[in-house]
């Protein structure tokens, strides 16, 4: 990804860099990655990205809208650049106003995350994500930190002595800069994921953006289909609860049935347009992308989990599980076969373009035809996620024909259920503590992280339904 | 599973050089109790295969690419699914189940056991 050489670039960059190439450098990456995230970030009207500034009054300058970082779950960063005891008034614009926040913002460097967390509290998509506690009122060493800063130099120092010290603090800026920099880009980054995989971004083909148009389509619509899912879910489980007659209760079964016929016609035309992002299931949560099949769930696999809920079923409708279960195992394996098949003919076509220890330019001819081929091959992968997909479509109908009305309403609550949960605990991943930060032992951190998920709103709360 | 050729026509009657290429494929189909038309190279015919393989069905392929007439057998396909895949296309006694999906559908909605064994090709 493009970003994440910039990442490892800033890193790079040395002390002895000029200050206008770095500036460059830090311009360039803000540029590669803002096109797309541009609604993102002017959303929130953060000007702590504007590193034009750079130029004139270095870090104060920039961090002075750090006023009210928070940090990631309430954890206090680790320190990774410690060599800002104090900071000079002189390099400080407005020194009563900003010693506060230089004080801040010089205890150490992963202040800068939490200037990239800073978003976090004003993004509607992230503050579903994480919540941070306001980490100023659990830093006891602030005063004493703005103390020391009123007591840098005072510029009636000689001057040698004094030119010296700029020089090398004006390096330590720089080092302290990319590093917050990269952090920063870290934190955007994650964002960017999390507004993506919740429907949020909208790249087109923008500069940068490594998301096609068609998979930003589908992450959007697929983000669209399960809101509309769990309104289909507290249908049926009101009209569950409510002892509403059975054909009543069969109208809103047909509509929920008829929702995920919806997603697989959505899938269909997505699978068109990048059936990469549609077969790697980066559509996908990564607790559900941990069981992906062919782009999608394994039909056999949802059963073996719904039928101990689905009890109890007569001795036809069990025979009729049984007998689902091991067409739909048959079925996929078929497909599995198939997909080897496809594997096996890629790679000899991938090879037959000329022996692997020759380079390519040895037998052109050979080697273009032989990838031309290699892209007809690879093509047919459409055709297996589609039949994956018209798989898992007939699978869910016939399970709805097998069970009685209320069965099937139960059976697609558990179904619904399962998939909520899985993303829940796809939510629980992303917010997890660090291994940096903390031993996975202390369970206090998880415990606190369960409840800041807690305080969200409902809509956005996974947890609403346990 | 077993392959054909058109050898076997050498032991009945002459066909004249102008069959119809969708009789050519209806009279095929009728032969056997599962018959599949198919392409060497392609990984869904394969995984048909391996579905009817993995069943017990000894199903009868005919690999168009290895049939002197198989292009035009492919046209005729194509006519009669009415999509622009020719194959996969199953045939269980004689009658048209069609391209990949329907195979599917059948296997997942209980239809295609029962088919099967009406045609003669499973026996439990």
């Amino acid at each position: 990804m493009a970003s994440n050489n910039n990442t490892r670039r800033i890193s790079e960059v040395g002390l002895s860099d000029s200050e206008p190439s770095t500036q460059h450098l830090v311009y360039g990456v803000l540029h590669g990655i803002s096109p797309p995230s541009s609604n993102f970030i002017d959303q929130h009207g953060s000007t702590a990205y504007d590193f034009g500034e750079l130029e004139e009054a270095l870090i104060p300058k920039v961090l002075q809208n750090d006023g009210d970082r928070k940090p990631l779950l309430g954890i206090h960063p680790p320190p990774t650049l410690e060599i800002f005891p104090s900071w000079p008034v002189r390099y400080q614009p407005t020194p009563r106003a900003h010693s506060h926040q230089s004080g801040e913002s010089t205890t150490d460097s992963g202040s800068a995350q939490n200037t990239g967390s800073q978003l976090e509290p004003e993004s509607p998509v992230s503050s579903s994500q994480k919540s941070q506690p306001n980490r100023r009122s659990s830093d006891p060493s602030l005063h004493q930190k703005q103390e020391r800063s009123d007591m840098a130099p005072a510029p009636s120092d000689s001057t040698a002595h004094h030119h010296n010290q700029s020089k090398t603090l004006v390096d330590k800026a720089y080092v302290q800069q990319l590093e917050s920099s990269k952090i920063k880009l870290t934190q955007l980054e994650q964002d960017l994921q999390r507004a993506r995989a919740q429907g949020l971004f909208i790249a087109g083909a923008g500069g940068g953006s490594n998301v096609s148009s068609g998979a930003a389509i589908f992450d959007m619509e697929h983000a669209r289909w399960i809101e509309e899912n769990q309104r289909h879910m507290a249908e049926l489980r009101a009209g569950l609860n409510a002892h509403l007659p059975d054909t009543d209760l069969r109208l809103i079964l047909d509509g929920c049935l008829g929702h995920y016929d919806e997603i697989f016609r959505l899938k269909g035309i997505a699978a068109k347009a990048d059936v990469f992002h549609v077969f790697s299931g980066l559509w996908l949560t990564p607790a559900e992308r941990c069981f992906l099949w062919m782009g999608g769930f394994k039909p056999s696999e949802l059963l073996k989990i719904l039928v101990p809920q689905l009890e109890p079923l007569t001795e036809q409708q069990f025979i009729g599980i049984c007998n689902l279960q091991q067409s739909s195992q048959q079925a996929e394996e078929a497909l599995s076969q198939g997909l080897e098949a496809l594997h096996q003919s890629l790679a000899d076509t991938v090879v037959g373009g000329g022996s692997l220890g020759d380079p390519p330019n040895h037998h052109v001819t050979n080697y273009m035809a032989h990838m031309a081929i290699a892209l007809a091959r690879l093509a047919n992968l459409e055709s297996f996620v589609r039949q994956a997909d018209n798989l898992r479509q007939q699978t869910l109908h016939q399970l709805r024909r097998i069970l009685t009305v209320r069965q099937a309403v139960r059976c697609f609550l558990a179904i619904g259920e399962y998939y909520s949960r899985l993303r829940a605990l796809s939510s629980l991943w992303a917010s997890r503590p660090r291994e940096s930060m903390i031993t996975y032992g202390n369970s206090s951190q998880l415990t606190s992280s369960l409840q800041m998920i807690q305080q969200q709103p409902p809509h956005q709360n996974h947890f609403s339904t346990f | 599973m077993h392959y054909q050729t058109e050898a076997w026509g050498a032991y009945m009657a002459p066909r004249t050089a102008g069959t119809d290429p969708l009789e050519r494929v209806e009279r095929l189909a009728a032969e056997n109790a599962v018959v599949i038309f198919s392409i060497s190279s392609c990984c869904m015919c394969h995984a048909v295969k391996r579905l009817f393989c993995g069943m017990g069905v000894n199903p009868t392929v005919y690999e168009l690419d290895e049939d002197p007439r198989g292009k035009e057998m492919e046209k005729a396909l194509v006519r009669l699914l009415g999509s622009s895949q020719a194959v996969p296309a199953v045939f269980i006694g004689g009658k048209l189940i069609g391209p990949m999906d329907r195979v599917m559908a059948s296997h997942i909605n209980g239809s295609l056991v029962p088919l099967l064994k009406e045609a003669g090709a499973l026996w439990l």
